[in-house]
């Protein structure tokens, strides 16, 4: 599989257009979108996952400090299962999701986009050590913020990708018009975008709506002040029966 | 600014994208950036240390309370980029002025806590907003996404403290032990005098730098988030897309002049011409006009022949055509110059083995250790091997004949078929002949005898793979799989009349015995000494 990150020749060709996505092109020749998250939603889900770890200390080192030096013990090697293996075990049986990141709607991925595995989780999790370098993750911070795909040097060294995870799509509202055949052909971008714009009117004001709609009216060949009835129409011919 | 010339790319995103496009913003046009950033404030941070050398976290105070007024030249780099008209250093620097005005009293008092100050920056400083109508505009563009802004500034904070007491912590680990000995963080506390003033102003610096760093990126994932709620609010795609679409269809040349046009803060006159020249209709082509068309053939169609030669260029310096690699490894580097003997200079030459042969025992000698060392860790190896497999090899026994290959089970011929004993030592020899005698007295035992050495000799010289399991019928068919006729008809005969004989008790005809006999012996006669 061959990884090609959309945005890494950007800093070379200043007419690139800069994006957030990352293309990962299957041996079929399907382009995967990945959308990785950079580093404010990844330092807030690191923070949820440490108050997390903190809280779990805390109740089990009052509750084991009943125990005298065993509770001591116990606790210790609690403090070594949280430390080490807490963001592994979440993420192999997690499908790459600790508590922390599930909440941010972030996984780890490997950078073709496959679920993540033992040894890639391992690896990134162990070098979180040389990313706190030399204190509170100043290395690891560095590195995602000068790394296209925001990755910290555990990621670049296990090949792994923190993503945003893709909700399940809703069905959007379209307005209830009875539906019209477009009077030329279009592109699929160019069906997307008058479906978009039926999904999204809720959003905009009628005023920007008119004159949106307003574009194509010649090309509609109707009065500016019906484009807007007659897009909603096609979106709805395009959407088909619900 | 035409949308069409925006340097990302245009699509309503989620408040978390959209702060990581406006890193991805910074990170492009890091080095303008971040070189006005420290010209602007390091000179200033400068002055204050100087003026306020005796207290040195007044003036820390007071830079870090001055923050919005810096912020304001990243914008107006990222706003200009964005349409990429990218402003030099000295354009920035010259324009800086002209941004602190607007409101800047209000910007470092009331508002220099507001949480979303990230996001309300581009309407104040591109929109030029102020007074109610900016508070407006605040209401609408802040009904999605200032949360987002919020916990910016809040994840703003925690890295600057990160990365600050990561410099510190730098510095620190790079200082001498031996200095670190005399030091003794003690008496670095007690002594608060102003001998250790220096080391203060030092560490004001040294958040000077981390601002240097995070701020542009700070601003850019804010004017990224204002730019993503108006992306939303006004559908700036879709315009993209139908006058896109509309250029198609009716081919007129689009003036992609922003509806509601971002104010930007320049001069007037100057988006007034923007505004009202659009380009040339009819032959506008967007390629053509931006490339310099050099021995440019074909220039009437839709694709020219510079775009193609472009377009094949790249094509075959992309993957599947150009898989360059770097292959990085790790060797020594004191073993070349022992190797490369100057032999002009005999002395040169003779010491030079000298030193080699010398050398040369010095590796003798390192070789025999580590060839000692090699062998005790294999024999240790093959020791701790031998002594796993000894003590586990009750457990060996029981289940590692069951970890081997599957063996296909032997076949064990079996002795008796339809209860009929068909061994070859129970069959006599001559078994026509038996057969023959036998039959005057007992015809059932005749015929049994011949059925019986037809199974044996099917199974022991034909190979049939015959099992007690199998009817007459089926073995019929296993013959008729061997595909000799003459063996297969005498094999149905007979076994015709024994069947007829054993189950239904019907004595065949006296020709029968002739028949069977002569089948026999014309069948197996080549191993049948008659």
């Amino acid at each position: 599989m061959s990884v090609s990150p959309a945005n890494h020749t950007v800093t070379q060709d200043a007419l690139a257009v800069l994006d957030s996505r990352y293309k990962v092109e299957t041996p079929e020749g399907i382009d995967l979108q990945l959308r990785p998250a950079g580093v404010v939603p990844r330092a807030m889900a690191f923070i949820i996952d440490l108050l997390i770890r903190g809280g779990v200390m805390l109740v089990a080192g009052i509750v084991l400090a009943l125990l005298g030096d065993f509770g001591q013990g116990l606790l210790l090697i609690l403090f070594f299962l949280l430390n080490w293996w807490y963001m592994v075990l979440f993420e192999v049986f997690n499908q790459g999701r600790s508590p922390g990141k599930q909440a941010l709607g972030l996984r780890v991925v490997h950078d073709d986009g496959t679920p993540v595995g033992w040894g890639a989780s391992l690896i990134r999790n162990l070098l979180r050590f040389v990313d706190m370098l030399p204190v509170g993750y100043a290395l690891g911070i560095l590195s995602s913020l000068l790394h296209p795909g925001f990755k910290r040097l555990g990621d670049l060294a296990a090949g792994t990708l923190v993503v945003y995870r893709d909700e399940p799509p809703t069905r959007p509202q379209i307005p209830e018009v009875s539906p019209l055949r477009a009077p030329f052909a279009l592109s699929q971008d160019e069906q997307r975008a008058i479906l978009g714009f039926a999904e999204r009117q809720a959003g905009l004001s009628s005023g920007r709506r008119a004159e949106i709609a307003g574009i194509l009216a010649p090309a509609l060949e109707v009065h500016a002040d019906l484009a807007e009835a007659e897009l909603n129409g096609i979106a709805r011919g395009l959407l088909g029966q619900a | 600014m035409r949308l069409t010339d925006a340097s990302v790319a245009i699509r309503p995103r989620t408040a978390w994208e959209a702060l990581d496009l406006g890193t991805l913003m910074a990170r492009r046009q890091c080095g303008v950036l971040m070189a006005s950033w420290a010209l602007i404030t390091l000179p200033l941070l400068a002055v204050l240390t100087a003026v306020l050398w005796k207290y040195p976290l007044w003036a820390l105070l007071i830079f870090w309370w001055l923050k919005p007024a810096y912020e304001r030249l990243p914008l107006f780099i990222l706003s200009r980029a964005l349409f990429r008209e990218m402003p030099t250093l000295r354009e920035s620097l010259k324009a800086f002025p002209r941004l602190l005005r607007p409101q800047l009293f209000a910007s470092l008092t009331w508002r220099r806590f507001s949480p979303s100050r990230s996001f309300d920056l581009p309407v104040l400083q591109l929109e030029g907003l102020s007074g109610s109508v900016r508070s407006q505009r605040l209401t609408v563009l802040g009904q999605r996404d200032s949360g987002a802004a919020a916990w910016l500034t809040f994840s703003g904070l925690v890295l600057e403290a990160c990365l600050y007491f990561g410099l510190i912590a730098l510095c620190y680990m790079l200082l001498p032990q031996q200095l670190m000995d005399d030091l003794g963080w003690q008496k670095l506390l007690q002594e608060s005098g102003g001998e250790w003033l220096w080391l203060d102003h030092l560490r004001n610096w040294s958040y000077a730098l981390v601002l240097m760093v995070w701020e542009p990126i700070y601003v850019a994932c804010g004017f990224s988030l204002y730019l993503n709620r108006r992306t939303a609010l006004e559908a700036w795609d879709i315009e993209l897309a139908f006058r896109r679409l509309r250029q198609r269809l009716t081919g007129s040349a689009y003036a992609l002049v922003l509806g509601l046009v971002l104010v930007f803060a320049m001069p007037a006159e100057h988006a007034l011409a923007a505004n009202s020249c659009p380009p040339p209709a009819g032959d506008f082509n967007p390629y053509t006009d931006r490339e310099p068309d050099d021995k440019a053939r074909l220039t009437n169609q839709a694709l020219t022949s510079s775009q193609a030669k472009q377009a094949i260029k790249d094509l075959l310096a992309a993957a599947p055509f150009q898989n360059n690699q770097m292959v990085t490894r790790w060797r020594f580097g004191e073993e070349k110059p022992e190797e490369e003997p100057e032999e002009d200079d005999p002395d040169k030459v003779a010491e030079f083995f000298e030193k080699l042969f010398k050398l040369g025992e010095g590796f003798g000698a390192i070789e025999m250790i580590s060839l000692i060392f090699k062998v005790v860790l294999w024999a240790l190896l093959i020791s701790l091997l031998a002594l796993l497999i000894w003590r586990y090899r009750e457990w060996l026994r029981a289940f590692a004949s069951r970890l081997g290959l599957p063996q296909r089970a032997k076949r064990e011929a079996p002795a008796m078929l339809f209860g009929l004993e068909i061994t070859p030592e129970s069959i006599p020899d001559d078994v026509a002949g038996t057969a023959e005698r036998l039959w005057l007295e007992n015809p059932r035992e005749a015929l049994g005898l011949l059925y019986r050495a037809l199974l044996s000799r099917l199974l022991h010289e034909h190979r049939l793979p015959l099992k007690s399991a199998h009817t007459e019928g089926e073995v019929l068919r296993l013959v008729d799989r061997l595909q000799q006729s003459g063996l297969s008809q005498f094999s149905a005969l007979l076994t015709g009349h024994w069947q007829n004989l054993a189950y239904g008790h019907r004595l065949p005809d006296a020709t029968v015995r002739d028949q069977l006999c002569n089948g026999w012996r014309q069948q197996f006669s080549g191993q049948e000494p008659t």
